[in-house]
């Protein structure tokens, strides 16, 4: 223990160096808007200079409401396809919408709905129902859904003794704990699982519609989010879904008005069908492109109403069909859901009422008084409008309070111009409110244009806030961030001092030692981190950060082979590994096509086209085969490299990953068409299989932890024991991380050793004497850096980017159908993580060169330092260029993202260094 | 002028012939230029395989006449015999670019066919031709020059200098890529053609430096 202890303190001293420095810097970097614990009151409106009465806040307009979400409900579910140039077989499935627009055009409307991003459910959720921004953290706590602490609409719907009911996904009782009257909450991450939250939903849904017992009623269908995630938008899943809810709104709706009649238990009430956020084409969501951002609102309320004065309305119509679609923000949403139903507005919003969907219902407790719209419509009209001003000054004073409480709370809010202009706009907007009153009180008939003037001073207001807090909300801690970053350096100064050392000590004790400094292979590693590093200041050089691996590889081997050809020897293992390199780089292409189909900033443009147009079947039949192929070729690899060189227990445990290869070609095969096996068979493949191979990887894991402390093996030579352990943990590992990775991951593995096999025959080839025997008396950091570029394309080859709808998360429920936190995580992890660090780290111990027991020690852990460094290196630079690019407009959607995955990936990296470095030493 | 130049040996190459051959294919660069614009109105950014065919049809022949010239041992091996190890030398050198560039990550699709034949063709000119007219499939010279970069004289100096700045001006070329400027010469192969030009012009600088050192160094050893 005292010997890894002299070599291992390095690891752990830089390991803490790590973690500090990345939690200093994350407190400053991720900083979230401080969630203000006030909320709003009754009481408070006292303060307002608006108009007060004796409601609440505003007159409730609505009895009850009844909220429809549908999860990724993309815009062009809703709207009709007379907006879209080309119809899509997914486009006009939800027809009983369209026909309620038509027959009512003034009490029914579809909104499109403008979204923030990001774009998962919980962060809609919460944006929502708080009607304000939702920062880039919560994204992290989207699988453990907390609960809001924020004033939140149902919050004031609880405080104003509004009864609500949910049903359907189960994120909103984990939001709002113990908040709902009544709650019929559905499992939501299961992906697979299309039926369970919808049937559930319906079959409470239409019931509930009769009973008295609750003033909102909130049902969440989740099947259209993971029939996207698994078939995508263009399948019939999805269109059987898109069928289905047509056919449940369509009872909704014959309900509601069945029982809309005057006295009747639906008399006020509004029915609102809304999606979270949308979807892309591949069904993913997260990012903030205009598919994923748009969803749709639809309202109608169940009366006639007048018709807005166009000014507000800021629809776009369709004038063959006659159906107007407006936009709205759902930051709006909150506060215009709490105005109509007379509550306080959240504390925390910074939304305007929308005047259009208000319109939709505000009309509804008029009507007794005059049954005949047309006449008298202007007076109408300017009664609207005068009501519609007070909400509005409600709604300004509101947000004003909310803007001056912050930054009087906040230490960096808003920038006193900022502030001074906002105070500016609001004091102008109360002047005329003020003028407004004195005129209401000579003379009752204020003219229209008054009115309006005042509306467009209050929009300008609120908008401008709105404005503001979009472009403003990240508060870096500048301090926080810069110590971060000098940890970090100090870090790598500690790292560059620890190798310096290794090489002096790996010098010494070389007897035969020449010190020529600075080698080729240095300066070429040097200048290529460098390079790396540097990249990462630009956003393009981030979103096609495979390819720049695979250059600087690529362009690192042509040096290779360069030399390999001035030294005539190794060729052939140059050209493999050159192959291999081009096989890498179609490989990362495709894995960009796929990404650039979901990425907001790039062009779905290929620039490879496949000219194979073998039929489907074919093609899968093929696929299949042949990975099943690599997988048996690699088992064949691992039988040799047993029967040669293992002996007893680890001869034992390998024979374990031979069986879990087995096991996984049977999995595959179970799950392809090839065989046409029972159903119920097929279902126990499926679960049982996968986790078989799971428990035997850790048992092996186990069995190779605690055996060797028990039992010295004598090992005939140094290098010999450590190739063993080093085959015995990869061949542990590679089975459960195959699986999770899929078909490919047969040949990743196969790929991944092949190259490593080249890296290790050509490492130090610039100092072979020519023809001569390989004397190598200089560490080379070279093919350590290749093996890192190497793991890093393989991250990108596999279908992996960074950002989080890169991550797998079909890999997850492998062998599982339920979602649980821990396992389910720790799957995903290694899928995330498997070949690029995990397989990369444990490969390492293919570089040592010396046959020494005490050199060879120094050599692995020189080996693992420099690994580490330029891992450490290489996240450094992406926390620099994170802080430089804090302002830039893809900090949350592309920087953010990339610095998570890179710092996520430094600590796992630095813990598996330290784990490797016990396993081996 | 033949028969002059046959006469020398071709490792004691005059540092002005040296200045003529890498004038007269710096020309020949220029002249594909100037035609492509001016005779054909057709431009790198709007039409690159065009333009990079006719620059190479320029510029292939005047290498490959002009190097032919300077075939080592001229007693065996005819003036015609090293045009064909020219002509010879040409699809493997654009094959070995184009191998090159598409493990780089070239785009590798069809419509993209096209520009890369024409870009290596003008690549295989630059880098490869000369020394095939030289040297033909001499191995110990080719590892000389390209594998070890140890080059004796100004010839080899010539042979390898352009090639090699041709090559890591093509590589750097390709930096400006994937960058979201969307301007039309980021696309393969233009900007890529671009460095490897700019490279293949600083060689030449660059070996005409070096062999005017050369002699410098000769004469003052001389004296």
């Amino acid at each position: 223990m005292w010997g890894w202890w002299r070599l291992g303190k390095w690891t752990v001293l830089v390991m803490f160096l790590h973690i500090i420095a990345v939690l200093i810097f994350t407190k400053g970097f991720l900083l979230t808007r401080t969630e203000l614990p006030h909320s709003s009151h009754c009481s408070d409106l006292s303060q307002s200079p608006c108009h007060s009465s004796s409601y609440c806040w505003t007159k409730p307009v609505v009895d009850r409401l009844i909220i429809i979400v549908l999860d990724a409900l993309r815009f062009d579910f809703v709207a009709p396809s007379s907006f879209f140039e080309q119809k899509q077989p997914w486009m006009d499935r939800l027809k009983v919408l369209h026909r309620m627009t038509l027959v009512n055009p003034s009490s029914a409307k579809i909104f499109k709905a403008i979204a923030d991003p990001p774009t998962t459910s919980l962060q809609r959720l919460k944006g929502l129902t708080t009607g304000a921004l939702p920062t880039f953290i919560d994204v992290g706590n989207s699988f453990g859904a907390p609960a809001i602490v924020e004033d939140n609409f149902i919050k004031q719907l609880i405080q104003n003794g509004k009864r609500v009911v949910v049903m359907g996904d189960d994120t909103w009782t984990q939001l709002f704990p113990n908040n709902f009257n009544k709650s019929y909450p559905y499992p939501s991450f299961n992906v697979k699982d299309l039926n369970t939250v919808d049937n559930g939903c319906i079959e409470h849904l239409l019931p509930s519609l009769h009973q008295q017992d609750w003033d909102v009623l909130i049902a969440h269908f989740l099947g259209m989010d993971h029939a996207g995630h698994i078939y995508g938008v263009d399948s019939t899943p999805m269109i059987e879904k898109l069928e289905q809810y047509n056919a449940v709104l369509e009872k909704v709706i014959e309900e509601i008005q069945n029982q809309s009649g005057p006295g009747k238990l639906h008399e006020n009430s509004l029915l609102l069908v809304m999606g979270d956020h949308g979807q892309t084409l591949n069904g993913d969501h997260g990012g903030g492109s205009p598919e994923e951002v748009e969803t749709s609102i639809f309202a109608m309320s169940f009366k006639n109403l007048p018709t807005l004065p166009s000014e507000f309305v800021s629809s776009s119509c369709e004038p063959s069909k006659n159906i107007c679609i407006s936009s709205i923000h759902q930051l709006d949403f909150a506060v215009t859901v709490s105005s109509l139903l007379g509550v306080p507005f959240p504390f925390g919003s910074i939304g305007r009422v929308n005047p259009e969907l208000y319109a939709l219902a505000v009309g509804t407790w008029k009507l007794d008084d005059n049954k005949t719209w047309n006449n008298q419509d202007e007076l109408k009209l300017e009664e609207w409008l005068q009501n519609y001003v007070n909400v509005i000054c409600i709604n300004s004073w509101q947000v004003k309070r909310y803007v001056d409480v912050y930054s009087a709370s906040s230490v960096i809010g808003f920038s006193s111009e900022d502030l001074f202009h906002i105070s500016d706009l609001y004091a102008k907007a109360k002047e005329n409110q003020l003028n407004l009153s004195f005129d209401k009180n000579e003379s009752s008939n204020t003219s229209l244009p008054v009115l309006k003037r005042q509306i467009v001073a209050y929009f300008e207001f609120l908008s401008y806030v709105a404005e503001l807090a979009r472009s403003k909300w990240t508060e870096f801690d500048l301090k926080l961030m810069v110590t971060g970053i000098g940890i970090m350096l100090f870090s790598i100064y500690c790292h560059i001092l620890a190798i310096r050392k290794l090489n002096k000590s790996y010098v010494v004790s070389l007897p035969l030692s020449r010190d020529s400094g600075i080698s080729f292979g240095l300066m070429l590693a040097s200048f290529t981190v460098l390079m790396r590093a540097s990249s990462l200041l630009s956003n393009s050089y981030i979103l096609k950060e495979g390819k720049v691996a695979n250059f600087l590889l690529a362009t690192t081997c042509i040096v290779t082979l360069r030399f390999s050809f001035m030294m005539n020897k190794l060729l052939l293992e140059a050209i493999i590994f050159l192959l291999l390199i081009f096989i890498c780089r179609i490989a990362i292409e495709i894995g960009l096509y796929k990404q650039a189909a979901t990425s907001q900033f790039m062009s779905a443009s290929s620039s490879w086209v496949l000219g194979i147009s073998l039929s489907e079947s074919m093609w899968i039949y093929i696929v299949e085969i042949v990975s099943i192929l690599a997988l048996i070729i690699l088992g064949y690899f691992l039988y040799n490299a047993i029967s040669s060189y293992c002996r007893g227990i680890a001869k034992c445990a390998m024979m374990g990953t031979i069986l879990s290869y087995l096991l996984i070609a049977l999995y595959w095969i179970s799950e392809s068409n090839i065989l046409d096996l029972p159903h119920f068979l097929k279902g126990m493949g499926k679960t049982y299989i996968p986790r078989t191979i799971y428990s035997i990887g850790l048992g092996q894991i186990l069995l190779m932890t605690f055996v060797p402390l028990f039992s010295k093996e004598e090992a005939s030579s140094y290098k010999g024991s450590l190739y063993v352990k080093m085959i015995s943990i990869l061949s542990t590992c590679s089975s459960t991380i195959i699986i999770l990775q899929g078909k490919q991951g047969a040949f990743v593995a196969l790929g991944f050793l092949l190259a490593g096999y080249c890296m290790m025959k050509l490492q130090g080839i610039e100092q072979h004497s020519v023809g001569g025997a390989a004397k190598i008396t200089i560490l080379d950091p070279l093919p350590i850096l290749q093996w890192s570029l190497l793991a890093v394309c393989l991250f990108f080859a596999t279908g992996h980017w960074c950002a989080f709808d890169g991550l797998r998360y079909g890999a997850a429920f492998i062998g599982f159908d339920e979602f649980v936190l821990v396992p389910q995580a720790i799957l995903l992890t290694i899928d995330t993580f498997g070949f690029s660090h995990i397989f990369s780290v444990f490969g390492l111990p293919l570089f040592v060169q010396m046959e020494h027991n005490s050199l060879l020690s120094i050599n692995l852990f020189w080996i693992f330092m420099v690994y580490g460094l330029i891992t450490a290196t290489t996240a450094t630079a992406t926390i620099v260029c994170v802080a430089i690019q804090r302002r830039h407009l893809m900090v949350w959607g592309l920087f953010a993202p990339k610095f998570v995955f890179d710092v996520v990936g430094l600590i796992l990296t630095d813990l598996l260094i330290f784990v490797a470095s016990i396993y081996y030493f | 002028m033949k028969e002059e130049l046959e006469k020398i040996t071709p490792s004691k190459i005059s540092s002005f012939q040296v200045f003529l051959i890498h004038v007269c294919c710096g020309l020949a660069l220029a002249v594909g230029f100037w035609v492509a614009h001016n005779v054909y109105s057709i431009n790198l950014i709007f039409d690159p395989t065009g333009t990079l065919r006719l620059i190479w049809a320029i510029e292939f022949p005047v290498v490959i006449l002009l190097f032919s010239c300077f075939r080592q041992k001229p007693e065996k091996c005819s003036y015609l015999k090293a045009i064909a190890r020219g002509l010879l030398g040409l699809p493997v050198g654009a094959l070995i670019n184009a191998l090159g560039a598409l493990a780089l990550g070239a785009p590798a699709g069809l419509q993209y066919f096209e520009r890369t034949v024409s870009w290596s063709l003008l690549m295989s000119s630059l880098t490869f031709v000369p020394t095939a007219c030289v040297y033909g499939s001499c191995w110990t010279d080719w590892h000389r020059i390209f594998a070890c970069t140890k080059p004796k004289g100004s010839l080899d100096f010539m042979l390898c200098l352009p090639a090699h700045g041709a090559v890591i001006g093509a590589w750097f070329g390709a930096w400006p890529m994937p960058l979201d400027w969307e301007r039309p010469w980021q696309d393969w192969p233009i900007c890529v053609s671009y460095g490897a030009m700019a490279g293949y012009v600083a060689g030449m600088v660059g070996s005409l430096g070096l062999a005017l050192m050369h002699t410098g160094g000769k004469q003052l050893k001389a004296e």
